[in-house]
């Protein structure tokens, strides 16, 4: 999911950049000083799940967890994954610097979308609808990010349907089991922390 | 309040402790793509690689001169590998394209060419072809050498290759994470600064 440098033109990477340092200001204008570990947690989170690779499927594709990420932090998932992403890039060589706003975009916009149609079903008292909504914000984010990449090469590759495609059918099992991880994420936080899935909820809004 | 915040830590501490202990014992594999390229007389070898060593398979290979001019193009085969002969005597840039916004370069200068014989020049310039006593012309001798050497570098060059594509070490990952942590103690320092100074004033 990593563009990488030199793949971009220069118009595309500056308003990737503009409008993921549009969404880390929101981001960090929202992290109080209780959020922060939890911002660090799974910003320390994101960055290491980029390493698992799922040997199912055509490419080579990794864990992403913008999903959780994006449940659990709203806005503040904007400057944990600019964070990850940045040191993914220097220690990893994963993507790069010039290329990291448009990556942190890619990244981080489905997280926030996921939070706003998902967080309030996924506090609900009832299971079936929690785990359900949890499940397809695993699953939606993953597919938002691809059709975000895709929608970025638009300009260099010319074409967008073959390449959103070729993106989002290389990304369905991961899209799967991260519906899966983010399923059990919730039902853990349940059982064992609903404010965590609660309390952030009526703060962000 | 105090408890509250310590179990969450908890919580997701042994969240991502569980994912980290994952990582380490599946193979590490990443978006991260490596093309590799070496010259053998007047063959260009290249091997594409998805770091961790997964093969590029069926990526576009594209062949610039130094002025930019595109010279060829290619497809990867089924091992990631592609050759292609020489086809002029330039800096060679060798660019993978590998679908998905993944692309990697290298680059061949244009001595390494002439060194590895690539575009028999000194034949062309009439270099002096006397027989030394064993009957070979230097000629000869110096293409056995060159050809053996290849032979003997191979293993090497592979070794080479491997160890540019090998994934990301859990030295650098748990130092990734170190920073992540180092980070967050910055951003409560701060924010806890901010804090006291604000009720400071407020008791003023």
């Amino acid at each position: 999911m990593h563009i990488s440098e030199g793949v971009l033109s220069a118009p595309v990477l500056i308003t990737g950049a503009t409008l993921a340092a549009v969404g880390v200001s929101v981001g960090l204008k929202k992290m109080d000083y209780e959020k922060i570990p939890q911002v660090a947690v799974l910003s320390s989170a994101f960055f290491v799940a980029s390493l698992i690779h799922v040997p199912i499927g055509p490419s080579s594709v990794h864990l992403i967890l913008n999903g959780i990420n994006g449940l659990l932090l709203g806005w503040m998932c904007f400057p944990s994954i600019l964070v990850a992403l940045a040191l993914q890039a220097i220690l990893f060589q994963f993507g790069g610097i010039t290329v990291l706003g448009i990556n942190t975009m890619n990244m981080a916009l489905p997280g926030v979308i996921c939070y706003y149609l998902f967080s309030r079903l996924v506090n609900r008292e009832k299971k079936r609808i929690s785990l359900t909504a949890a499940f397809a914000c695993g699953l939606l984010s993953v597919f938002f990010s691809g059709i975000l990449v895709a929608l970025s090469l638009l300009f260099t590759e010319q074409s967008f349907i073959p390449v959103a495609k070729l993106i989002v059918v290389a990304h369905l099992p991961i899209m799967i089991i991260e519906g899966i991880i983010t399923l059990f994420c919730v039902a853990f936080l349940h059982r064992v922390k609903p404010e965590v899935l609660g309390g952030i909820y009526g703060k962000a809004t | 309040m105090e408890k509250r915040h310590d179990s969450t830590m908890y919580l997701l501490i042994l969240f991502f402790a569980s994912i980290l202990i994952m990582s380490t014992s599946l193979p590490v594999l990443a978006h991260k793509v490596i093309i590799f390229a070496w010259v053998e007389g007047n063959t260009v070898f290249t091997e594409s690689k998805f770091s961790g060593g997964r093969e590029a398979t069926g990526a576009q290979v594209l062949v610039f001169d130094r002025e930019g001019k595109q010279l060829l193009e290619g497809k990867t085969d089924n091992k990631g590998k592609f050759s292609f002969k020489i086809p002029k005597l330039t800096d060679l840039r060798i660019v993978l394209d590998a679908g998905m916004g993944h692309k990697a370069e290298w680059r061949i200068p244009e001595s390494d060419i002439k060194e590895a014989g690539g575009v028999s020049e000194k034949k062309r310039a009439g270099e002096s072809t006397q027989p030394i006593n064993v009957g070979l012309s230097k000629e000869e001798i110096k293409e056995l050498i060159e050809e053996s050497l290849d032979r003997k570098l191979r293993p090497i060059v592979r070794m080479m290759t491997e160890s540019q594509s090998k994934g990301p070490s859990v030295t650098e990952i748990v130092g990734g994470v170190g920073y992540i942590f180092g980070l967050m103690g910055v951003a409560i320092y701060f924010r806890n600064r901010g804090k006291k100074r604000h009720e400071v004033n407020r008791e003023n």
